[in-house]
């Protein structure tokens, strides 16, 4: 079967991308090198198109119904604020990380690509009304500690975490990849002219390889990899998200796993040296056996990170990671990479 | 000397006497996408044909490099400790991996023009 594109394919095809399969979708993985965009957004400013995750335009009659299937207070942010949170299913289990924007009028919920399906389909099954605008519109991430000063006589930039609109686009100062920057939707129509502003402000397309190395390092989970339908908030480190105190999909399982404490956990570890430990890469932390969820070289740290869930709490820091057959000795990390 | 050859595992190779110089090829780094270590073997390990010699780690996947034809390693490239990404920059030159010493002669590699054809 064709792979999906975006709107704005075209445009990566003269950009010579290279393109990875990402789901149902062919993706830019990389205009000039994985590890030169990582270094542009890290010291100056890029762009992804992410066109390829949903975009679900939500009325606020259905605030307390989406509200009973996520585990972060929806209901109480202060309006033109942008919320990360998890749907849960019946087992607290996560069926999807997802951000919302609010505004006045409207909600946006933007699923991951690979999720879009099933989380619309959820919505269907617990009546919930939503308009999908994900074909007549594309998303945009904008990142980079120059990202602001470069854009700002086009967009009025909102505080962090902040949502705005203007005549033309819907945006949030939100992203994935640990540095200030906005993520604008934008109608199809205008794609191409908000793609030549931001080239025309020196800002640099980025590819799906270096909005994972960006991710990793700033510590943000990913999809099918920290979180997969076999994990619940509390076990993936995210329980900073559970704000919501009514009832929502498997909270009593939640709830029970924050008293009780005994239930597997994600960890962050580094290796002293470029050395990858991929995903099922399999560490041990005395007799605790952990499995890689996602790992790879950091360039910022000049060394491998990753994620790695033990099935309990992990006895010590120091993990013994079976690479290929080689013994790599690493070490759990609580803070986050980044200072 | 001949001319470099390459193997369907995207290995070049370029025999001057009794000895090799590998590295990996040009579409196979860019396959690869950044390198960013390098697993070299020691001077002196034999490896037959077809063994895994050195094993390179990019942001995208791991890969490994293959012996050739049977080969006592004399030289590796040291310099890729420190700078694997010179593989990305000059596969077929300063990106070379390992030299050795053959111990069977199988120069049964693709020319340029027919490797060309087998990655296109």
């Amino acid at each position: 079967m064709d792979k999906r594109t975006t709107q704005l394919h075209s445009y990566h095809e003269s950009k010579n991308a290279k393109f990875i399969d990402f789901g149902d979708w062919s993706m830019p993985f990389s205009y000039e090198g994985t590890l030169k965009e990582h270094d542009v957004v890290r010291n100056s400013s890029g762009f992804f198109d992410v066109s390829h995750m949903g975009r679900l335009e939500i009325d606020y009659s259905e605030l307390d119904k989406i509200s009973s299937l996520i585990c972060s207070d929806l209901i109480n942010i202060p309006m033109n604020k942008a919320l990360y949170s998890i749907f849960t299913n019946e087992n607290g289990n996560a069926l999807d990380d997802v951000i919302f924007w609010k505004f006045e009028d409207k909600i946006i919920l933007i699923p991951n690509a690979s999720n879009a399906f099933k989380i619309k389909s959820h919505l269907v099954d617990h009546k919930v009304d939503f308009i999908d605008k994900s074909l007549e519109t594309v998303l945009i991430a904008v990142q980079g500690p120059k990202t602001i000063e470069l854009i700002n006589d086009r967009f009025e930039i909102p505080e962090k975490f902040s949502t705005a609109k203007s005549d033309n686009f819907m945006y949030a100062r939100t992203g994935y990849t640990g540095e200030d920057g906005i993520e604008i939707m934008a109608s199809n129509a205008e794609a191409e002219s908000l793609i030549s502003f931001l080239i025309e402000k020196g800002i640099k397309p980025c590819g799906l390889g270096s909005r994972d190395t960006l991710r990793l390092e700033a510590s943000l989970p990913l999809y099918g990899f920290e979180l997969t339908e076999d994990i619940t908030p509390v076990e993936a480190s995210l329980s900073w998200t559970i704000t919501n105190e009514h009832n929502f999909l498997g909270s009593d399982r939640i709830k029970s796993q924050l008293q009780d404490g005994n239930h597997k956990i994600l960890k962050k570890f580094t290796i002293e040296s470029r050395k990858i430990a991929r995903t099922e890469t399999i560490g041990m932390s005395g007799d605790i056996k952990g499995v890689v969820t996602s790992g790879n070289f950091s360039p910022i740290l000049n060394k491998s990170i990753g994620f790695i869930l033990f099935e309990n709490k992990p006895p010590q820091n120091l993990i013994e990671f079976d690479i290929r057959g080689n013994l790599i000795e690493g070490n759990i990390v609580n803070k986050r990479f980044l200072s | 000397m001949s001319d470099i050859k390459y193997l369907e595992t995207h290995e070049w190779y370029l025999i001057n006497e009794e000895v090799i110089t590998v590295g990996i090829s040009d579409f196979a780094q860019n396959e690869l996408g950044d390198i960013v270590y390098v697993t070299l073997p020691e001077v002196g390990q034999t490896f037959e044909k077809g063994a895994p010699v050195v094993e390179v780690e990019a942001t995208k996947t791991v890969a490994e490099a293959y012996a050739p034809m049977d080969c006592t390693i004399t030289e590796v490239n040291s310099q890729l400790e420190t700078e694997p990404e010179t593989i990305n920059n000059d596969p077929c030159g300063d990106g070379w991996m390992f030299k050795a010493k053959v111990n069977a002669v199988d120069d049964s590699g693709m020319s340029y023009q027919e490797y060309e054809t087998f990655v296109s």
